[in-house]
């Protein structure tokens, strides 16, 4: 009898009345403030978690989103710090954001600088220790990513319009987006997060050492996607943002 | 020498730089160990930095004791981690259910108070309690729907579960007062049932009437001051049971931080009294 409670009581939030009868006279008043505050639960993790959606949309559009959101992709786990991951490709099918097509790339980066909030303390790489390196030392080890970077490319400028959508700024007065490949960097050395847009070399250089690559290997892929790319400068661009936590010797 | 904790407040992150600050007797603070159940950064820092200072008590709202499964291991092992990290001197959680087959519906839930119930949560605080490898409180949640199929009242169920698995009991009085008035009984005749020697903490709240239903709802809405018969009820209540680390519950319409003290305050100057007199 325990084991049907359970089902009934969330069949009887969602909307079945009569589902709780043997329990209940229905129907109950009551019903509806347990479905109000779950429902209010939800919203309000997910408007917390992507304040820069907020910023364009404003709080009641976002509300309305969210709630929509999680009536289909409700939270799993009993912590509500990282819910909202399914969020950003969701808001590409929600058809009152059709017209907004920068949207679900803002929530995208708003997750990543969750992610970096949350992520594990660490020190970043001190840049004295890759300067003594003698240069054939760049084929047998790997750069670590420091456990808060994190990044993502845009085919446009997305990273920019996230950047001037930040507070404690006025928000732009219109949202264009040129179509010039663009990502965005976070980093956490300490406990303050930076960000700052990266061509499409920096990009595919953290990818290849996220993937575990030689640093050397790195530095051929950040060529390869951007073959003007300044390789020292960008390295020591990232070096300085504290993106690396380690260098690591290759098998 | 750390004073002996007696009035305490919800931390939020809005108030950490004043909480950390702050020097008045007694100060602890209570916090949500779902907020903080990240690997790193700020958050996690200020606690430690708070913890430090003060004493601390998390609050878990995520467990799902009252759930007809065993509690996720992934958010047990998470809890128990913050438990090495900051000490608390109290560990606690509710009386109540948020999880389902894998989907987790961010409130507390009712349950018929069966004899099967108790011994499936029974099994639930067993479990918490071995795997933080110390003793748990568990508080009586607000009640909106009036369920038939009970085999225990609401306080005969929490003392047999505290009696099987040795875990003590939180008071809330607000849920006490709103629960009573929701489902009509007496508020008086719960808190004087209540064993003295099973409290080990008591939260006080604000409740407001349900937007739409009126004064015939109260809901725990934790967003405004402590209502008078609230406080009412508290006196009678460590009147009877003497001291108890009593937190003022705050998570919704934060005031500043100089306000929540000064309802702190209240029930720092009730506890020492009753402290004085016992």
């Amino acid at each position: 009898m325990r084991e049907a409670f359970h089902d009934r009581f969330l069949a009887a939030v969602a909307g079945d009345d009569a589902a709780l009868a043997p329990w209940c006279e229905t129907p109950q008043a009551g019903l509806s403030v347990y479905r109000n505050t779950m429902a209010k639960a939800c919203a309000d993790a997910l408007v917390a978690q992507f304040p820069t959606v907020e910023r364009v949309v404003g709080p009641a559009w976002l509300a309305a989103a969210a709630t929509a959101h999680a009536a289909v992709s409700p939270p799993r786990q009993g912590s509500l710090l990282t819910y909202g991951a399914a969020f950003p490709d969701w808001l590409r099918r929600f058809p009152p954001a059709a017209n907004l097509a920068f949207l679900p790339g803002l929530a995208q980066l708003d997750l990543l600088w969750t992610e970096a909030h949350l992520a594990a303390d660490a020190a970043p790489l001190d840049p004295e220790a890759v300067a003594g390196l003698p240069p054939d030392a760049f084929g047998t080890h790997a750069l670590v990513l420091h456990s808060a970077t994190r990044f993502a490319g845009f085919d446009d400028t997305t990273p920019r319009l996230w950047q001037a959508l930040q507070p404690p700024g006025e928000p732009p007065d219109a949202f264009e987006l040129e179509p010039e490949p663009q990502g965005l960097l976070f980093v956490r050395p300490g406990l303050d997060i930076a960000h700052q847009t990266i061509g499409p070399g920096a990009l595919a250089f953290l990818a290849a050492c996220r993937d575990g690559d030689s640093a050397a290997a790195a530095a051929a892929a950040g060529l390869a996607a951007e073959p003007c790319l300044d390789l020292s400068a960008t390295f020591a661009r990232l070096l300085a943002a504290g993106a690396f936590a380690a260098l690591r010797t290759l098998p | 020498m750390t004073p002996q904790p007696t009035a305490g407040l919800s931390l939020k992150p809005q108030h950490y730089a004043e909480a950390l600050a702050c020097r008045s007797d007694g100060l602890w603070f209570e916090a949500h160990p779902e907020n903080y159940m990240a690997a790193g950064g700020p958050r996690l820092a200020w606690l430690d930095a708070i913890a430090r200072d003060r004493p601390i008590s998390l609050h878990g709202v995520g467990l799902s004791l009252a759930a007809d499964e065993a509690p996720d291991e992934d958010h047990l092992a998470a809890l128990k981690r913050l438990v090495d990290r900051v000490q608390p001197i109290l560990v606690s959680e509710h009386l109540a259910w948020s999880m389902r087959r894998g989907v987790y519906a961010p409130d507390l839930l009712p349950f018929p108070r069966t004899a099967a119930a108790l011994g499936r949560i029974a099994d639930n605080v067993d479990r918490m309690q071995a795997v933080l490898g110390r003793r748990v409180l568990i508080e009586n949640p607000a009640l909106y729907l009036p369920l038939t199929g009970h085999d225990f009242g609401e306080v005969e169920f929490l003392t047999a579960l505290a009696r099987r698995t040795g875990c003590g009991l939180l008071v809330d009085v607000n849920n006490v007062h709103v629960s009573a008035h929701n489902l009509g009984y007496s508020a008086e005749a719960y808190l004087d049932a209540a064993p003295a020697e099973l409290v080990g903490e008591i939260h006080l709240a604000g409740h407001a009437p349900d937007e739409r239903l009126g004064a015939t709802m109260l809901i725990d809405t934790h967003g405004a001051a402590v209502a008078e018969p609230v406080w009412a009820l508290y006196a009678r209540l460590i009147g009877r049971i003497g001291a108890r680390p009593t937190l003022i519950e705050r998570d919704d319409a934060i005031p500043a931080f100089a306000g929540l003290l000064a309802e702190r305050d209240r029930a720092h100057d009730l506890l020492t009294r009753e402290r004085e007199y016992a």
